[in-house]
């Protein structure tokens, strides 16, 4: 496969006595989405923290040289008393122009970019966290459930919009999910992951698994099954025919 | 010649809490922003041992302070990752600071008068030496948070993020720790060790509603710290009450007349 951007062996994570993730490795790719998957308090966020560095365990993590990484945190609420424009927000990070036109690219306006952070709605904000990762043209983009607080209309959207952005960046996405659903047909891979990965593949493999089934269910396997779209949604959740394709 | 006796202290301590009041502006912007106020406190807690140590082995009691200051703020921004919360460990760590400072001060027979001096502040005291001490610090410490502002700013806007993607840039947050202290050891004499994270928290919040930029609300919070320090001083001198607490109220003063004129704007004109 192709260059490898980030690879992790044999990862092994404590707290106390608890043993969040035990023997987990994988390796992303330029040009991959791969979706970690998980019930909660599965170690999705741990393992996302120890690839990242934010949180050490033992075992090793090896970035390609000069790795740029884009993180959209599960979290992210700077504090109230702190006046900052979306525009501030972004200069921080990346060049001004770079930042401007990673707004437009999301969706995000103008008249946005000038209003204070703390002002946005959930959905809004995801869009700027987004915009303020992709800003950087980084390598890999590592999106920690980059989407709680959009609407399933805007989800549907924005999914489609960071498998767009993997194409115009040729970066590699590493992304956490709860929405199984809208995630199954943009993944190239699909990382199961309950403290060890318990199973791994495309989206048509991974719902077979007994290792999935026992997770999730076999109903969610059934409704998940990868199937084809023929239409996309405009923002409203009206159906747009012809507009885009994809399983 | 006593009216200008009273002319040349009264002066020195405008001049001198002025000027710590302003500096403490934009170190108190970071310290409302990332919630800091607790390591304030504990910081100063230690100074007062520091203090108390100082007079113990005879080196002058800001020297002690500075450095059991600056000590307390480098362990405790090593404080995270522990089972322990960081806010924990911080608080014990000040307050066993305040306790053994208090013991050490009343085993000084001689200066058991000075406690409440300690604790509270003596502006009215201040030497030539100390406000040449604290224009030193103030303008050291407004000149380091100039050339650190953009990475602290990344840091308290999004910290967890500018350290996955490798611009945390942790010297910076040491680097402002280190400031804190040296402030609050120099504020010590001032406003005391009770009353200084005062300084730090009082101005910028009540700048908050003034700005709509970071280096907006810090300008504002320069401005009314050092307002507030001679304001402080007339009302002390009006109704005969100690200086460092009356600064104290004049700050709280402008912070809840700023917050009402807002909330008041906010209700005449609607949008």
């Amino acid at each position: 496969m192709t260059e490898v951007l980030l690879s992790a062996e044999h990862l092994r994570l404590t707290a106390g006595r608890l043993v969040i993730l035990e023997d987990v490795s994988l390796a992303i790719h330029r040009g991959e989405i791969v979706t970690l998957i998980g019930p909660n308090g599965s170690g999705k966020t741990s393992l996302l923290k120890a690839l990242l560095g934010l949180q050490r365990g033992s075992g090793s993590v090896t970035r390609k040289k000069g790795l740029t990484i884009g993180y959209v945190p599960q979290q992210f609420a700077p504090d109230l008393s702190l006046p900052i424009t979306v525009n501030r927000f972004l200069d921080l990070f990346a060049e001004t122009t770079a930042g401007r036109a990673a707004l437009a690219r999301v969706g995000v306006d103008a008249a946005t970019g000038e209003r204070q952070l703390s002002a946005l709605s959930g959905g809004e904000m995801a869009r700027v966290l987004l915009a303020r990762a992709i800003a950087g043209k980084p390598d890999l983009l590592v999106l920690d459930e980059p989407l709680a607080g959009v609407d399933i209309a805007g989800e549907a959207q924005l999914y489609q919009l960071i498998a767009e952005l993997r194409d115009e960046l040729s970066c590699g996405i590493l992304l956490v999910s709860h929405d199984l659903h809208v995630v199954m047909g943009q993944s190239d891979r699909i990382i199961c992951l309950n403290h060890h990965i318990c199973c791994e593949g495309d989206a048509k493999s991974v719902v077979r698994d007994p290792a999935f089934i026992a997770l999730f269910g076999s109903r969610s396997a059934l409704a998940l099954y990868p199937h084809h779209h023929d239409h996309a949604h405009s923002l409203s959740g009206a159906p747009v025919h012809g507009h885009h394709d994809h399983e | 010649m006593s009216s200008f006796l009273l002319d040349g202290f009264l002066w020195r301590a405008a001049l001198g809490a002025g000027l710590l009041a302003a500096a403490c502006g934009p170190v108190g912007c970071f310290i409302l922003w990332r919630r800091l106020a607790y390591v304030g406190e504990s910081v100063a807690h230690m100074g007062l041992l520091g203090a108390a140590l100082g007079l113990l082995i005879g080196v002058h009691a800001v020297i002690g302070t500075a450095a059991l200051a600056v000590a307390a703020a480098l362990v405790m921004s090593r404080a995270a990752d522990r089972t322990i919360p960081a806010g924990t460990f911080v608080g014990i760590v000040g307050h066993m600071g305040l306790a053994l400072g208090f013991i050490v001060l009343s085993l000084l027979e001689t200066v058991r008068a000075d406690l409440l001096g300690y604790l509270f502040g003596d502006v009215l005291a201040l030497t030539t030496a100390d406000l040449l001490g604290i224009a030193a610090v103030g303008t050291g410490v407004l000149i380091g948070m100039l050339v650190l502002w953009r990475p602290l700013l990344r840091n308290a806007v999004g910290g967890a993020i500018a350290a996955a993607e490798g611009k945390g840039s942790p010297l910076a947050q040491t680097a402002f720790l280190v400031l804190t202290a040296l402030l609050v050891a120099f504020g010590l004499k001032v406003v005391g060790a009770l009353l200084i994270v005062a300084l730090l928290l009082i101005p910028p919040a009540a700048a908050r509603p003034l700005a709509r930029t970071p280096e907006g609300m810090a300008l504002w919070a320069t401005l009314i710290g050092a307002v507030s320090a001679p304001l402080g001083l007339l009302g002390a001198y009006a109704a005969d009450a100690p200086a460092g607490p009356s600064m104290v109220l004049a700050a709280g003063a402008l912070f809840a007349l700023i917050h009402l004129g807002d909330a008041l704007i906010a209700r005449l004109a609607p949008h």
